[in-house]
């Protein structure tokens, strides 16, 4: 081991002695509370054109160009002003029913473990465990402030004082958001004319104040409205068009079962049968996303158009007439993006009675094309208080109810899964009898334990990560083995791509919150306007609008990206504030984000653009930016002392005696200290120690 | 279905042929390279030593497309086009590719049993259904397997998204197809830039080398030895000469118009570019073609497939005018059909029953379908073709050993292409 808490609690004072210009924040949760950090609507900027053409920055390589930012946004070089947002707070009373949790789990691991597994058992020493802690909770290296004075706390219980602080801060918010915009293929641009941000920051929200999971599952399986107005709807909004579809991606995800192959065919490999389907999808054949599709006497309603229906066109004509002799560029532009507002004002998911109608090619001989199915659910019972409910909702309240089993697994394994690295059913998506659980007795303890904590899943991972066996040193696990593997440690992981980018985020800003994307509310209230009211006319319409375009639009939150976060290209905002998904090609997307087109679709595979971005990329130029934050805090010490400070700050741990006289020797051969710093920094940044989470 | 075939013995080059193989087409330096491939190839028979494949993903309508039902109610608004084979029909918008059919092998009765996008694409990139236990190889990582790659050049390039590829499976990382995202951007990142000199780079990386000592004893481990090696294939790359490559800006504009200014025309321009630089295989991925609604609108189906046509129908032109083509096998591939009845979004849905593929170029016949599907488009009716006997025809064109078994690290044999037979009647 390489680490030496008391050489940590000598460098401890130097770094807290130069707090102030090395920036040293408060722990996560910390008592000094600043009052919360409002996340206030956008202030529209007059100046903006709505419609013109985005500016794209020159390539960074392009040098000479005069609008290229290439110093560090002061906004980012100060130290954050208070918390970014509100964190349900933890319940620290919990601690010895959380302890007593994780021992029942060490039990059951212990039990299934062959003597040979405990051998290779060994502890993880404080300060890998605070790495692994805010990497895998929080999303991010610790700072070295934070390092710091995680070390110097003297609390016999520091480790379950830090666990409980990051799972009450941001950090946790921000990559647990990640991981669910993965699983639920969270996208800005989802289907046209939909704007999705609103239930992406609903989901973040969800999060943040610690929803019970059953609960905003069953809302958004349930959500009616518009997008705006119940942001709930963007997840049956993800697969408009597409009920089939919906229904395979809704059991995968939820109850990791898939059954997409019974949309064709009865499955080759599971015994699900093709109607069992079409009996599913019966559930939510009802529910249509469009303009009112239920008050359209062409669907089978009963009432004639919409008030609604009859603006929208009406509006949009007008619109166009109103563009001619406008600049010819603007004009489809315009045009387009008009009509997308008023369709996004307009758009809503609506519940009604419709029947399910097996499919023409049919091709089981339980049923003829044409009959029409009634929803059944293909286990279990459906519970007795959802008799009155509408199919939908009787659906929902089936697949989240405590004594649906697939429902309880499959979360807890995939919440397993994000701590230890392997599932227990693997992949997490595919339980079925020919896919066994390596470990059955501890799947059912999960489960058990998911339905007592109330689908409270952030008091889930508190337990998992207090059990002894989460405490150990990670250990390699070859996915195609055949010996299941023993859950006796966490893999030795690489960081995720949002992990990675979030980490050097952390390097180079003081305050890595600085850019945040705006609350769902702002959109109702900037954008929103009533299309089926009396006074629905373009006068009204048109301000709005251009409102919009200045200060929610997709195309002005890149703009204050691209003008306020930019450094080089790099756009100093954590992942979870960016753009969803990242445009293919970028950082995040060549590290492995999934391009949430496909259900848990990132990757850590090595690739060689990924190292090529690793080598010189502009992040990597930021980190060794004078104005960085890991820059500064070497800055505020003497030689001896910024070595430990590298070190801490970027791989979470003090030089060895090796590595101190690799860098005495790398700083010595260089013209100045600075130049010496940078060659450390950026060695250190493109390690594989840094890369991996231990 | 078709009665199965006794497995024919397998066109296994022999080992002086795949060590010619291995120097011409992957060796470290690109000038000259072009002609000594003919040569060997010339001895060889016509075998492609040089795969492209263009993947349609979302599931290609193979109505719409190259296997039409005119005059029924299942061909929808799409237009159909005679060919310059006679007998041959098209969907209307391949005007291009219709004009020179005669180069073009369809195959009309591909059939599989996977409908999902996921598990269909990596049946179709690999030969074998997806497995927890085992990730298998996708074709360019085969290639460069079984003809012994090496060299400062990756022998494989995928121009898409590396998440939706199996990449090279239980092989070594050494074989992944490298990534080019954006064909605009290529390589752009592989462009050492004035910051960062050679000999800075250097110091950096030994320094970086010598703190991860401690770590790299700690954790003998695969996936960080992955990384070791990228590194190491990363600082040879930038040391190459050979970047140039992977920058379809330099190519006129006149050849650039040709290809079309679309996302896949460019990854075609690239792809010709690449097999002219000696890379083995590339693959060029297209992700339009998951059209659940409004498909026949002039923006989605009629936009994308003239984009395929022109890009297509320049690759192939532009490959036989260099004389690539004689050694370079194109192929158009998707992971399953669309379905012949149009859904009420004004789409079509999944349709795994039966769909087309098409193959053009080295070691394939041309002018001709083969296998049908019935008269409304909904299964074969002849020769159907498994998606395991389709990889091993792109392996038996490329004179890949398809029959013999080569063994993944957990001790089980796996064959190039998932153990199928090569359809002899389109192979040269």
């Amino acid at each position: 081991m390489t680490n030496h808490p008391v050489r940590v609690l000598v460098v401890a004072a130097a770094i807290l002695a130069a707090g102030a210009a090395a920036g040293a924040d408060d722990p996560p949760g910390g008592k000094s509370r600043a009052p919360f950090r409002s996340r206030a609507v956008p202030k529209e900027r007059p100046q903006s054109r709505p419609g013109a053409a985005a500016p794209t920055p020159a390539p960074a390589q392009a040098s000479g160009d005069g609008a290229l930012v290439t110093r560090l946004p002061e906004v980012v070089r100060q130290a954050p002003a208070g918390p970014p947002m509100e964190v349900a707070p933890i319940d620290r009373a919990r601690r010895p029913e959380v302890n007593a949790a994780a021992a029942l789990i060490d039990d059951l691991i212990d039990r299934a473990s062959p003597a040979a597994a405990r051998a290779d058992d060994a502890p993880l020493d404080d300060a890998l465990f605070a790495r692994r802690v805010y990497l895998n909770l929080g999303g991010r290296i610790p700072t070295a402030p934070e390092m710091v004075a995680f070390m110097a706390s003297k609390s016999p219980r520091r480790r379950e004082e830090l666990v409980d602080a990051v799972l009450a801060s941001p950090d946790w918010v921000s990559h647990a958001f990640n991981l669910w915009a993965d699983t639920l293929r969270l996208r800005d641009a989802a289907q046209f004319p939909v704007y999705a941000w609103p239930y992406l920051d609903w989901v973040k929200r969800s999060i943040a104040l610690n929803r019970p999971y059953d609960q905003w599952v069953r809302e958004m399986l349930t959500a009616d409205g518009r997008p705006w107005e119940n942001p709930a709807v963007g997840f049956q909004l993800r697969d408009l068009g597409m009920p089939l579809n919906y229904v395979d991606h809704t059991v995968r995800v939820f109850l990791g079962t898939q059954i997409g192959c019974a949309q064709c065919h009865d499955h080759p490999f599971d015994d699900w049968k093709q109607r069992e389907f079409y009996e599913i999808a019966a559930f939510t054949a009802g529910t249509r996303a469009g303009v009112e599709q239920y008050r359209s006497t062409r669907r089978g309603g009963t009432e004639p158009p919409s008030r609604t229906r009859l603006n929208l066109r009406d509006l949009s004509a007008e619109y166009q007439k109103l563009l001619v002799g406008k600049p010819k560029e603007e004009l489809p532009y315009m045009g387009h993006l008009f009509m997308q507002h008023l369709r996004a004002n307009a758009l809503s998911i609506d519940n009604g009675p419709h029947d399910l109608q097996l499919p023409q090619d049919y091709r089981a001989d339980d049923g003829r094309p044409g009959d029409v199915i009634d929803p059944r659910v293909p286990w279990g019972e459906e519970p007795a208080d959802a008799g009155g409910l509408d199919p939908r909702a009787r659906f929902a309240a089936w697949l989240t109810s405590p004594d649906n089993r697939p429902f309880a697994r499959t979360v807890a394994n995939r919440l397993w899964k994000e701590c230890f690295g392997v599932g227990i059913v693997e992949p997490v998506d595919d339980f079925r009898a020919g896919n066994p659980p390596s470990h059955p007795e501890l799947l059912e303890h999960l489960a058990d334990l998911i339905v007592e904590l109330g689908f409270d899943t952030r008091e889930f991972v508190r337990v998992v990560v207090s059990t002894k066996a989460w405490q150990r040193r990670a250990v390699s696990h070859d996915p195609t083995s055949a010996t299941p593997f023993p859950f006796r440690a966490p893999v030795l992981r690489r960081m995720t791509a949002e992990q990675l980018w979030d980490s050097i985020l952390t390097l180079i800003a003081r305050d890595i919150w600085a850019y945040q994307r705006p609350p769902y509310e702002a959109y109702a209230l900037l954008g929103g306007f009533d299309l089926g009211g009396e006074g629905a006319d373009l006068a009204t319409a048109i301000p709005v609008f251009e409102r919009f375009q200045k200060t929610l639009s997709q195309h002005a939150i890149d703009q204050r990206l691209r003008h306020g976060m930019n450094y080089l290209d790099v756009w100093l905002a954590r992942a979870s504030e960016l753009p969803q998904p990242s445009l293919a090609g970028s950082f995040l997307r060549e590290f492995g984000q999934g391009d949430r087109e496909t259900i848990d679709g990132r990757r850590e595979v090595a690739t060689l653009p990924q190292v090529l971005t690793m080598l010189h990329g502009n992040h990597g130029r930021a980190i060794i930016d004078d104005g960085s934050a890991i820059m500064q805090a070497l800055l505020a010490n003497d030689p001896d002392r910024a070595i430990d400070v590298a070190f801490i700050g970027i791989l979470a741990r003090p030089p060895d005696d090796a590595d101190r006289e690799t860098v005495t020797m790398v700083l010595r051969s260089a013209p100045t200290a600075l130049d010496g710093f940078r060659d450390v920094v950026w060695a250190l940044v493109n390690t594989r120690e840094f890369l991996f989470v231990q | 279905m078709r009665p199965p075939r006794p497995l024919p013995e397998p066109p296994c080059p022999r080992r002086e042929a795949l060590a010619r193989l291995a120097r011409t087409t992957l060796g470290v330096t690109l000038g000259g390279r072009l002609a000594a491939a003919g040569q060997a190839r010339a001895a060889d028979g016509p075998k492609a030593s040089a795969v492209i494949t263009l993947w349609m993903l979302g599931g290609l309508s193979h109505i719409d497309t190259f296997d039409p039902k005119p005059g029924r109610e299942e061909q929808g608004p799409t237009e159909t086009i005679r060919t310059n084979v006679p007998g041959i029909v098209f969907g209307a918008g391949l005007r291009r590719l219709a004009a020179m059919a005669d180069r073009l092998t369809i195959l009309r009765a591909l059939t599989t049993q996977t409908g999902a996008h996921e598990q269909g694409q990596y049946l179709m990139r690999t030969g074998y259904e997806p497995t927890s236990l085992v990730r298998h190889p996708s074709m360019g990582s085969w290639m460069l397997h079984a003809t012994g790659h090496t060299g400062d050049l990756p022998g494989f390039a995928l121009v898409g998204d590396p998440n939706h590829h199996p990449g090279c499976g239980f092989l070594d990382t050494r074989l992944s197809p490298l990534a080019v995202s954006d064909p605009d951007k290529g390589l752009q990142i592989a462009r050492r830039p004035a910051g960062l000199p050679a000999p800075v780079l250097d110091r950096r990386l030994a320094i970086a080398q010598r703190i991860d000592r401690s770590f790299h004893a700690r954790y003998p481990d695969a996936g960080v030895a992955a990384y070791d090696e990228m590194y190491a294939e990363a600082v040879k790359l930038l040391g190459s000469d050979d970047l140039g490559a992977f920058d379809i800006a330099l190519e006129p504009e006149a050849v650039r118009k040709r290809y079309g200014e679309t996302r896949f025309g460019k990854g075609c321009l690239l792809a010709r570019r690449l097999v002219e630089a000696g890379l083995c295989a590339v693959d060029v991925d297209s992700n339009l073609w998951d059209m659940h609604f409004d498909m026949f609108q002039e923006k989605v189906f009629p936009a994308a497939i003239d984009a395929v046509d022109r890009g297509l129908s320049a690759l192939l032109d532009d490959l036989a005018e260099r004389g690539l083509l004689e050694r370079t096998l194109v192929v158009l591939a998707t992971e399953f059909g669309r379905s012949p009845r149009i859904n009420s979004s004004g789409g079509r849905d999944h349709h795994p029953a039966v769909f087309s593929g098409l193959l053009a170029g080295a070691g394939v016949k041309g002018g001709m379908t083969h296998g049908a599907s019935d008269e409304r488009g909904f299964r074969p009716d002849a020769d159907a073709i498994t998606i395991a006997d389709f990889n091993a025809t792109v392996a038996a064109a490329a004179g890949l050993p398809y029959a013999k078994d080569f063994f993944a690290p957990n001790g089980r044999p796996f064959k190039i292409g998932g153990g199928g037979s090569p359809v002899r009647e389109v192979l040269a």
